[in-house]
């Protein structure tokens, strides 16, 4: 070795070379992959109750790992690691919904025909049953933003409103007020399609 | 059954049928093998970029040291790039002011009319006038005028003017006494 090499090696020393890096690195991996585990089933089906596609839906769940692993070094701060998770990927299906807005939209009645339990049904039932559960989230996507917010979150079991609450960056009172608006209003909605028809 | 409670029984079951909605979407399972896809593309994802550290004996200066070290390099950084911008300041001279000579306005020709270009040129003097003596002057012309008057007929060959011959004669005899 050179003395010119060996003064660049001892100046520009690339950090993946150092052990405890190393071991550093390894740690951060196997907390990340514990993380993927354990939380990508229920952040998945957050993006799924906003986006309604599959495909659209796994990304927003691999886009906020990907966030999370650019701030790894930040992860020890994070108290409740599984609202924080949610938090991200709502933020990033909202943003990719706001996009979204000007691509047509998904076939919802096709997608739940494909999820939705289909045991002693027959298929026009199942039919009957996916148009009847589209034509309720049609009358969902009808309802102001805050509202539909709350209750698209307040349909996992999982979430207290006091996580709504943290999700959304509100007040529990604020989720409470907005969800009986907005079961006020999807009533409202709801009598009126059926008096329409 | 008052009417209060029959609306509020129907928003039950209309709040009823929303939540069993919600609740479908909000239970559906999550794809097989997410898990490891995830994981996957999170292999493959570009890490953070790489950062120099610091040389190796400064590095062993931890804590308030090496944050001591950091903001130094960080104002020496800041010192290079502002003192290059201030040479470049220093040195660039601002640019002069045009020296343009200015010219006087032309004046308008009086009256409204410009001159087209003219020149305008001095009057000069006429030239030298032979003198000719008034007798024989007029006394030339009046065969022209006479040749004027009768245009028809033929003029003679050799037409000898009146006056002429007069004058021939005075010429030819002898001055009186």
């Amino acid at each position: 070795m050179s003395a010119s090499q060996a003064v660049f090696s001892g100046w520009m020393e690339i950090p993946e070379t150092a052990a405890h890096d190393r071991d550093r690195i390894q740690a951060e991996e196997a907390t990340l992959a514990a993380m993927v585990s354990q939380y990508a089933g229920a952040l998945y089906r957050v993006a799924f109750s906003v986006l309604r596609n599959a495909s659209d839906a796994e990304d927003a769940v691999q886009e906020a790992f990907l966030r999370v692993l650019r701030h790894r070094d930040t992860l020890g701060e994070v108290r409740d690691q599984r609202v924080w998770l949610i938090r991200i990927v709502w933020n990033i299906v909202l943003d990719r919904k706001r996009r979204a807005k000007t691509r047509p939209e998904t076939d919802d009645v096709s997608e739940l025909a494909r999820v939705l339990p289909s045991s002693g049904l027959t298929a026009e039932q199942i039919a009957s049953a996916a148009q009847h559960h589209a034509h309720v989230l049609g009358c969902i996507d009808k309802l102001p933003v805050k509202e539909r917010q709350v209750l698209q979150l307040s349909a996992f079991e999982e979430l207290s409103s006091v996580e709504i609450a943290q999700v959304l960056g509100i007040t529990e009172s604020s989720v409470r007020s907005r969800l009986f608006r907005a079961r006020n209003l999807m009533a409202g909605l709801l009598n009126h399609s059926r008096s329409l028809r | 059954m008052n009417p209060y409670s029959q609306n509020a029984s129907g928003q039950n079951s209309v709040s009823a049928t929303v939540d069993a909605t919600l609740r479908l979407v909000a239970n559906l399972p999550a794809p097989q093998g997410i898990e490891d896809r995830i994981l996957v593309g999170l292999r493959t994802a570009p890490r953070t970029a790489r950062v120099l550290h610091w040389p190796v004996p400064l590095r062993s200066s931890t804590g308030a040291a090496g944050s001591w070290m950091r903001s130094a390099a960080a104002a020496a950084i800041v010192m290079v790039v502002a003192g290059g911008g201030w040479g470049i300041y220093t040195h660039v001279q601002p640019p002069q002011p045009n020296r343009v000579i200015v010219m006087p306005q032309r004046m308008a020709a009086p009256g409204g009319f410009s001159s087209a270009g003219a020149m305008r040129t001095p009057q000069t003097l006429n030239g030298p006038v032979i003198a000719q003596p008034a007798a024989a002057s007029s006394v030339q012309l009046k065969p022209l005028k006479k040749a004027a008057a009768h245009p028809a007929t033929t003029p003679p060959r050799h037409p000898r003017p009146v006056a002429t011959a007069k004058a021939d004669a005075q010429l030819s005899a002898p001055p009186a006494q």
